[in-house]
């Protein structure tokens, strides 16, 4: 069902797709964002220390989890004719070739300002172990005047 | 305006060229370039994250809709943080790692619009020994529209 301001409740949930990371896929967001900072890229430097972290082998990019949730967002937001304002997010655990991931959102507050609505959504990102990878929070903005897509 | 026409994909060159942690200013803009946002590019992004909407796509459908015409993901900005700074950016610098970030979005960036930056540090700490640099960014297009504005945290190398 397509969501409105007004059929939207605290709690309702909103899933994203899975998406399977692999080595071409990580490789593909470089090419994609040009972010080819070899965190991403090179197994040999990998194996090295980042202050107390040691990775031990290459990761996907951080923002490879945001803009998941943000495909999420918009695809729930544009058929409600709700626009996708604003996204905050956090990496808690490092995504790495071989997992599989998928966004989810729970709509936290409905809020209404002087001149629109807005929902505040708790965003998370799983690996297939069930453990957080990402967590943050989004506010979507259904205007008055809707234009539903 | 020069615009950048290659992009260097080594991130190693240069490296020597980037300010460390101890060097970075807090207040102090980032060079930044221009960049003509193309509709491959895209495209690109959008297969990179499974992005399928029409409205990115689909020049007809786009025309319908409130933005009347195609427009570019609101995360677009991953691309444009990239494109819109030089290769002696500490961005780039290897090891660098992404923290989090909080992004708020205007208007859609849309084929073909030019975007521009405006970026600094905006502060910096040390927390459970590790260098931390908050920065500060904001994307207009050819018109000096606000596209979208955000804040990222990063853990630079040691």
């Amino acid at each position: 069902m397509t969501a409105t301001f007004d059929n939207l409740s605290a709690g309702d949930v909103i899933d994203g797709p899975k998406f399977a990371v692999s080595r071409e896929s990580i490789r593909l967001f470089c090419d994609a964002s040009l972010d080819y900072n070899p965190l991403h890229l090179d197994d040999d430097y990998m194996k090295g220390s980042f202050g107390k972290t040691n990775f031990g082998g290459i990761i996907m990019h951080g923002m490879n989890n945001f803009g998941l949730i943000s495909r999420m967002l918009t695809d729930w937001a544009y058929p409600a004719g709700a626009i996708h304002r604003r996204l905050e997010t956090r990496w808690v655990k490092p995504v790495r070739p071989g997992d599989t991931i998928q966004p989810s959102g729970i709509i936290k507050a409905k809020q209404t300002s002087e001149k629109s609505r807005w929902v505040l959504i708790d965003v998370m990102v799983k690996n297939q172990a069930g453990e957080k990878v990402a967590t943050g929070e989004a506010l979507v903005e259904f205007p008055r005047d809707l234009f539903c897509q | 305006m020069a615009e950048a026409q290659t992009f260097e994909t080594d991130f190693w060159k240069d490296a020597n060229l980037r300010k460390v942690w101890d060097d970075i200013v807090p207040g102090e803009p980032r060079k930044t370039i221009p960049y003509t946002l193309t509709k491959e590019a895209i495209e690109l992004y959008c297969k990179s994250v499974g992005e399928t909407h029409p409205i990115y796509f689909d020049e007809a459908y786009a025309r319908t809709t409130r933005y009347g015409g195609l427009i570019a993901p609101p995360s677009i900005h991953i691309l444009l943080m990239f494109s819109c700074t030089p290769a002696d950016d500490w961005m780039r610098s290897p090891g660098t790692v992404n923290a989090g970030q909080s992004w708020s979005y205007n208007i859609p960036a849309r084929p073909n619009d030019v975007i521009t930056l405006q970026a600094r540090a905006l502060d910096k700490f040390i927390k459970r020994e590790r260098l931390f640099v908050v920065h500060d960014n904001v994307f207009f297009n050819q018109r000096g529209e606000v596209i979208c504005s955000g804040r990222g945290w990063t853990i630079r190398p040691m």
